[in-house]
């Protein structure tokens, strides 16, 4: 049996438990079997190796021709590492297997001698991929290496017919639905780059991929570290009916370093060693080096400090630059996450020049040799020219945004040593081979569609993956700059965290439907039940009950005496609150209170709790007094904290009163509001509004000072005086009526069920029992387990259900109530059309076209009107297309209004007014000149987007011109099918369909 | 109804009158309007973009049909759909077709279209169902999985750039028919459902509808799904074996019980008499034939009597009246 699993001392994942040793036929009903055999292990290099069977599985005696062609199907000029060997073997065994190991440990050698095996055994093979660009130069690598390697992309097809075929996932996807006489052909599928299975949108490609893929098919998958492999695994067994090994390493081939580097500061620290140690004491320092962003003289653009610099001085990025040229660390690849900062940093690099002349020379002869293949006017881009200068010193930017031929050529380049020094985003982090000396991350925040946030551990790793080139250096070297917003812990998470898990992003989609709903077999269902989505949901359930079962023990080992009466007490204790609560918000809106937050005024204030649980159960709340200083309107929302409610974010208010102040280990401080009679320092801190529990009508005058400790310790000392002095009586309030003029018939009407239930509570039986509190304690206690088990079993029953089954259905009704299919699930004409359209909106595109708006405009109107539905792009000043355009864009986004509608009415969570507005006219005029036949660098002079996104607009728009012939075709509509053949020909030419220079 | 031949009686043919007369009042009156023949002008509003399907084309600034049958609107879409037509394939429809040619690395089959409909031997499965390349010697040996005259089904995967079709076969249930009969009738008889391939486990029988009016009635056969490989020795013995004759064993293997025999008949004439009489066919609507000519207790051949005929008629006349009333 080929189970074997190698384990090395220290690099196992924390998740896995090796099983004990069993005998493999001993035990054929049980999912998983390993022997655990000692090998040479080397620390360092070791993997893990683990089989997944499925339910039932009988094992088939190994067929004897493994010995027979005992001779590899492809011999390597270098040892494998053990990881790259188990893997073979696996292959050799005629066995899936998922890869999972760092960007630069090596899995291409897995996926090639997959490739080598299935020519020598005279079988198909497929490689996807996730991107068209990798697609390519997957195809260029496998090409010198086969011959016989054929490509499949939207953009192009190369000899269809080849035996090794590399696709982009969508093209397997398709081939799939309409059953390509490759799915009766490949013996093995070799995904690249799985863990892109999260991707919230395209994610669910991959499990479709999978689930429908041919029964005798075997797998290879490659990933990225996930530490949920062996899940994965577990779900291809089942899905398929096949064992399936899983070989994860952490290994890799040059080990890293961290630094980091604090903005404003100049020097970097240390703070993963190369055999993976974190180095606490650098890592304070490097904090302690922070120069605070407030003392900066542009502390207003805090998120530009690292561009801007102080005046006179050079910016950050450039010291950084330098000192990595001086200690020799290049090639750099510098991230960043937008495509605009990343040009911005590349022009600070203006004064540098790191290539010699010779280079130089290189550098201009491979890029005229590339751009030959334009057109003169093209050459003359600005993108174009403006990047020579820039590529010859050394120095090179690499985002979405670029000419692809331009972005080719960078890579060339930067494979060839030419370029010292790389600027890009994200995406140069996954696929080809292209590593550096060193990675920088010039932030680490990125906007992921919603909003900033921290990048996390697993994009972490894959962008370090980069770092350091097996055989050349030592070690890899990683920066990150990180400036004050970066608390200690997200940081130490980031440097040191796991991968990130593989988890499902499926969804469903019409077009899916569809497709499913097409075939004979097809059952849309089906699909749900065996996608990966189901499997991690049906695998939670045991885990949800046992916590259901655990917290159910513990709420009944809670036992109360005169549990009902004291219930009853527990109810009355929450209206008071929350009837108390309400009062405090009309009072204390703004409206009302701001007149009074007046410096010098006593409040009372509730203390800080640091424990939610020791919530106070009597009608008394924790309190204490201190003096208004100041108050003031927070700027922004998006700089706040999550936990202040929202209509008191407006302001805050600054109060002297008595604070424990403690650091922690990370030197931060935390300050606490305690009573005013405890030891503390007095200390100014700034509170919400709604911490602020009464106004008293007593001012105090207070020093204009406070800096100074002593003038506050003397405020303090008044303060208290005063208190004192109304001990007896309390002090005086504001009343909230006559003084403060609210003039609410809420607030009364909550007053005076107040005062109703304040003599309630003083009759209440149990009111006078000593122990009450700590009754209530328990009490509330077993309240919040009820709520816990109430919410598990609510996530337990929307699991135990098919996942999806109220949205398959909903869509369905959708179909039906349009008309895509009859009443039995059979498939309608309308159906058929949207059956073709998978890279646009199908359902508004087959209204569309079924309402006759694409016959009769324009061919040039056509295309533009095509072009909303590949731009998702928000641009801020773009123009209104001309009228004409427009008025066909009202039709698109009234067409969408009501599809959207539609789709509500049938209880599909939908936003009518943001699905309409998803549609995009930004680039309608570009696009209607691009069809006339302008040149590119005069449509570029029309919009103000980037190059290398308008073009991936327009190829998009390519590929639904095809899908959209074919639905012509299918509805017999001859002249709309000559439109839309005229309308790609008339937009396919020139830089935008400028071929790839791997090709 | 026309091409009916019946040798019906006096009160006979008054009862199917009757019937039929019926059955046309309880037909919906805007079909009866909505069909053309050949070169009908079709009406249609000419300022809001029109889309011209399948048997529709524009002559003088009219749009006009090009074939007869009825006229179905979608949104702006019109076209003509034809009745007693020759078939007109869909992508993904279920067809029973009988091969003609095997050519080179396809067969070519008759499926009642314009043109012989094509299934390439790569989309076919393989019979030891291993996942590979077809060699020269799968194409030598082609004629080891069709031959001329067999029956198959298959689904529609295509259509060539000339108009020819392609066909595939996506798992074990297509593939060869034996051991039945294979009727054909008009394609407008057969309505698309989910469904084409039924088992009807009563009668121990498979009947595949197939779209292009060809219906497969033949015994139930077990798919066998080759998933797990067997060892590769297996299938070479076994072909050993049938080629060197069918033994005594395997003919009784293969050997059809009279019992289902006379059910597959039965079947058959139940479609029979619902194509005589312009019926579409259902699953539904057959297996209540069958069951009507069991519970009258006649003899197979009976049922393709007059009398039978007309009872069906009126059955089906009080069947829609039923469930048109229920309708209301």
């Amino acid at each position: 049996m080929g189970s074997v699993k190698r384990k090395s001392v220290d690099e196992s994942p924390s998740n896995y438990t090796p099983p004990p040793h069993k005998q493999p036929k001993d035990n054929n009903n049980n999912e998983n079997r390993s022997i655990i055999t000692n090998g040479e292990v080397d620390a360092g290099v070791a993997c893990v190796h683990d089989v997944s069977y499925p339910e039932n599985y009988v094992a088939v005696p190994r067929r004897s021709n493994v010995e027979e062609d005992s001779k590899p199907a492809k011999e390597f000029p270098f040892t494998l590492d053990p990881f790259q060997s188990e893997a073979i073997n696996c292959l050799n065994a005629g066995e899936s297997v998922m890869v999972s190991a760092h960007t630069s440990a090596g899995k291409t050698v897995v996926a090639s001698y997959a490739i080598a095996m299935s020519l020598r055994d005279k079988q198909r093979v497929i490689y996807t991929s996730p991107i068209k660009a990798l697609s390519n130069q997957k195809y260029r690598e496998f090409k010198e290496e086969f011959s016989d390697v054929g490509l499949m992309t939207g953009d192009v097809t190369i000899e269809p017919n080849a035996s090794c075929l590399v696709m982009t996932t969508e093209i397997w996807r398709s081939m799939q639905y309409k059953g390509s006489e490759l799915t009766r052909e490949v013996a093995w599928i070799i995904f690249d780059e799985v863990h892109y299975m999260r991707d919230r949108e395209r994610g669910v490609v991959w499990e479709e991929s999978i689930v429908m893929a041919p029964k005798n098919a075997r797998f290879v998958f490659l990933s990225a570290t996930v530490p949920n492999a062996k899940e994965f695994a577990d779900w291809v067994a089942k899905v398929h009916q096949q064992p399936c090994h899983i070989v994860y390493t952490d290994y890799r081939p040059t080990p890293l370093q961290h630094y980091l580097f604090p903005t404003g500061g100049d020097g970097l620290y240390l703070v993963v060693d190369e055999k993976g140690k974190f180095r606490e004491d650098s890592f304070q320092k490097a904090l302690n080096a922070l120069v605070p962003t407030n003392e900066k003289k542009d502390s207003g653009k805090w998120q530009k400090g690292l561009v801007n610099g102080r005046a006179g001085e050079d910016s950050d990025i450039f010291k950084m630059v330098k000192m990595i040229i001086q200690r020799q660390y290049d090639p750099v690849i510098i991230f960043s996450f937008s495509k605009r900062e990343c040009e911005f940093l590349a022009m600070q690099m203006a004064k540098m020049d790191l290539n010699d002349d010779d280079e130089k020379v290189n550098t201009e002869t491979i890029f005229w040799s590339a751009m030959d293949m334009l057109s003169d006017d093209d050459k003359k881009l600005p993108q174009v020219s403006n990047m020579l200068p820039l590529l010859k010193r050394g120095i090179g930017v690499h985002h979405s945004g670029l000419l692809p031929i331009l972005k080719e050529v960078i890579e060339i380049l930067f494979q060839e040593g030419l370029i010292k020094c790389l600027f890009a985003t994200e995406t140069f982090s996954i696929g080809l081979n292209m590593p550096a000396k060193t990675v920088v991350f010039s932030n680490v925040r990125k906007f992921d569609g919603d909003k900033f946030r921290w990048l996390s551990s697993g994009e972490y790793i894959q962008m370090s993956g980069r770092a350091g080139r097996r055989g050349i250096d030592d070690r890899g070297v990683c920066i990150l700059m990180v400036d004050e917003k970066l608390e200690p812990s997200t940081a130490k998470m980031m440097v040191k965290g796991s991968a990130d898990c593989l988890n499902s992003a499926f969804h469903l989609s019409y077009n899916m439907l569809l497709n499913q709903l097409r075939c004979e077999d097809g059952d849309p269902e089906n699909l749900l039940r065996n996608s990966f989505y189901q499997f991690q949901a049906d695998r939670a359930i045991p885990d949800l009950e046992r916590q259901m079962k655990v917290l159910q023990e513990e709420r009944d080992s809670i036992h109360i005496e005169e549990e009902d009466s004291l219930e009853n007490y527990y109810s009355l204790l929450q209206q008071y609150k929350s009837l108390k609560k309400d009062v405090r918000d009309i009072i204390f809106s703004p409206r009302y209170c701001l007149p009074f937050l007046q410096p010098g005024r006593l409040v009372c204030v509730r203390c800080t709790n640091n424990d939610e649980s020791t919530v106070a159960f009597s009608t008394e709340d924790h309190v204490t007094w201190g003096v208004i200083v100041n108050f003031q309107r927070v700027k922004s929302f998006s700089e706040d904290d999550a936990d202040k409610s929202p209509e008191d974010a407006n302001y805050t208010v600054d109060i002297l009163t008595r604070c424990a102040v403690s650091k922690d280990e990370l030197s931060k401080k935390t300050i606490k509001i305690i009573p005013i009679k405890e030891p503390g320092e007095p200390a100014v801190v700034t509170v919400p509004i709604s911490q602020i529990d009464n106004l008293s009508s007593v001012r105090l005058i207070i020093a204009k000072d406070l800096l100074p400790l002593e003038n506050r310790e003397n405020t303090l000392k008044k303060v208290s005086e005063v208190l004192s002095r109304f001990s007896k009586q309390g002090l005086p309030l504001l009343d909230p009526e006559e003084d403060m003029k609210v003039q609410s018939g809420s607030y009364r009407k909550t007053v005076r069920r107040i005062e109703a239930l304040e003599s309630l509570f003083e009759k209440h039986e149990v009111a006078k029992s000593p122990l009450i509190e700590q009754k209530l304690k328990v009490l509330h206690k077993k309240k919040q387990i009820t709520a816990q088990i109430k919410l598990i079993k609510k996530s337990m029953r929307s699991t135990s259900a098919l996942a999806f089954k109220d949205e398959l259905k909903a869509r369905k009704r959708v179909l039906r109530r349009l008309g895509y299919v009859t009443r039995d699930d059979v498939v309608e004409l309308k159906g058929k059309v949207a059956c073709e359209i998978s890279s646009a909106d199908e359902l508004v595109l087959t209204e569309l076209m079924f309402n006759g708006v694409l016959k009769d405009i324009k061919i040039e109107e056509l295309v533009s009107l095509l072009s909303c539905f590949v731009w998702q792009e928000k641009l801020q000043d773009a123009q209104k297309p001309r009228e004409e355009l427009d008025m066909l864009f009202t039709q698109l986004q009234d067409t969408a209004r009501t599809v959207a509608k539609v789709q509500l009415e049938c209880k599909v969570e939908i936003d009518v007014e943001s699905f309409a507005s998803s549609f995009r006219p930004d680039i309608m005029e570009a696009v209607y000149s691009w069809a006339k036949g302008s040149k590119f660098y005069e449509i570029m002079e029309i919009t103000q987007v980037f190059e290398g996104s308008l073009i991936r607009g327009i190829r998009r728009m390519e590929e639904i011109l095809q899908q959209l012939i074919l639905a012509a075709k299918s509805i017999g509509e001859v002249e709309l099918e000559a439109k839309f053949e005229d309308a790609v020909s008339k937009i396919k030419r020139d830089i935008v369909f400028a071929a790839s220079l791997y090709l | 109804m026309r091409g009916m031949e019946l040798p019906l009686n006096h009160t006979q043919k008054l009862r199917l009158q009757k019937a039929l007369e019926s059955l046309e009042s309880l037909s919906s009156v805007t079909n009866s309007n909505a069909s053309v023949t050949v070169a009908d002008s079709i009406p249609v509003n000419q300022e809001d973009g029109v889309l011209k399907g399948h048997g529709t084309t524009e002559l003088e600034g009219e749009v006009v049909a090009t074939v007869c049958g009825v006229i179905e609107r979608v949104n702006k879409l019109v076209y003509v759909r034809t009745l007693r037509a020759r078939y007109k394939p869909e992508v993904g429809d279920i067809i029973v077709g009988r091969v003609i040619e095997v050519a080179p690395k396809r067969w070519r089959l008759e499926i009642n279209f314009s043109q012989d409909a094509v299934l390439m031997l790569s989309s076919m499965n393989l019979p030891d169902g291993i996942q590979r390349r077809r060699t020269a010697v799968d194409e030598l040996n082609m004629r080891s999985i069709f031959e001329e005259d067999d029956v198959i089904c298959a689904e529609v995967r295509d259509f060539m750039r000339d108009g020819s079709l392609q066909l595939q076969a996506r798992s074990q249930k297509y593939g060869k028919l034996e051991r039945g009969q294979m009727l054909t009738i008009s394609p407008y008889l057969v309505k698309r459902r989910k469904q084409h391939f039924h088992h009807l486990e009563q009668y121990g029988i498979d009947l595949i509808l197939g779209c292009n009016g060809f219906i497969w009635v033949g015994e139930h056969v077990e798919i066998k799904d080759n998933m797990i490989e067997d060892e590769p020795t297996k299938p070479d013995s076994k072909n050993k074996k049938s080629q060197i004759s069918t033994t005594l064993e395997e003919q009784e293997e293969t050997y059809t019980t009279l019992e289902t025999r006379q059910n597959i008949c039965r079947i058959a004439n139940a479609i029979r008499v619902l194509t005589t009489l312009g019926f579409s066919i259902t699953l539904d609507v057959i297996l209540e034939i069958v069951d009507l000519s069991t519970k009258k207790g006649l003899d197979i051949h009976e049922m393709l009597g007059a009398e039978f005929c007309v009872l069906v008629a009126e059955k089906e006349a009080e069947r829609r009246s039923v469930s048109t009333r229920r309708k209301r």
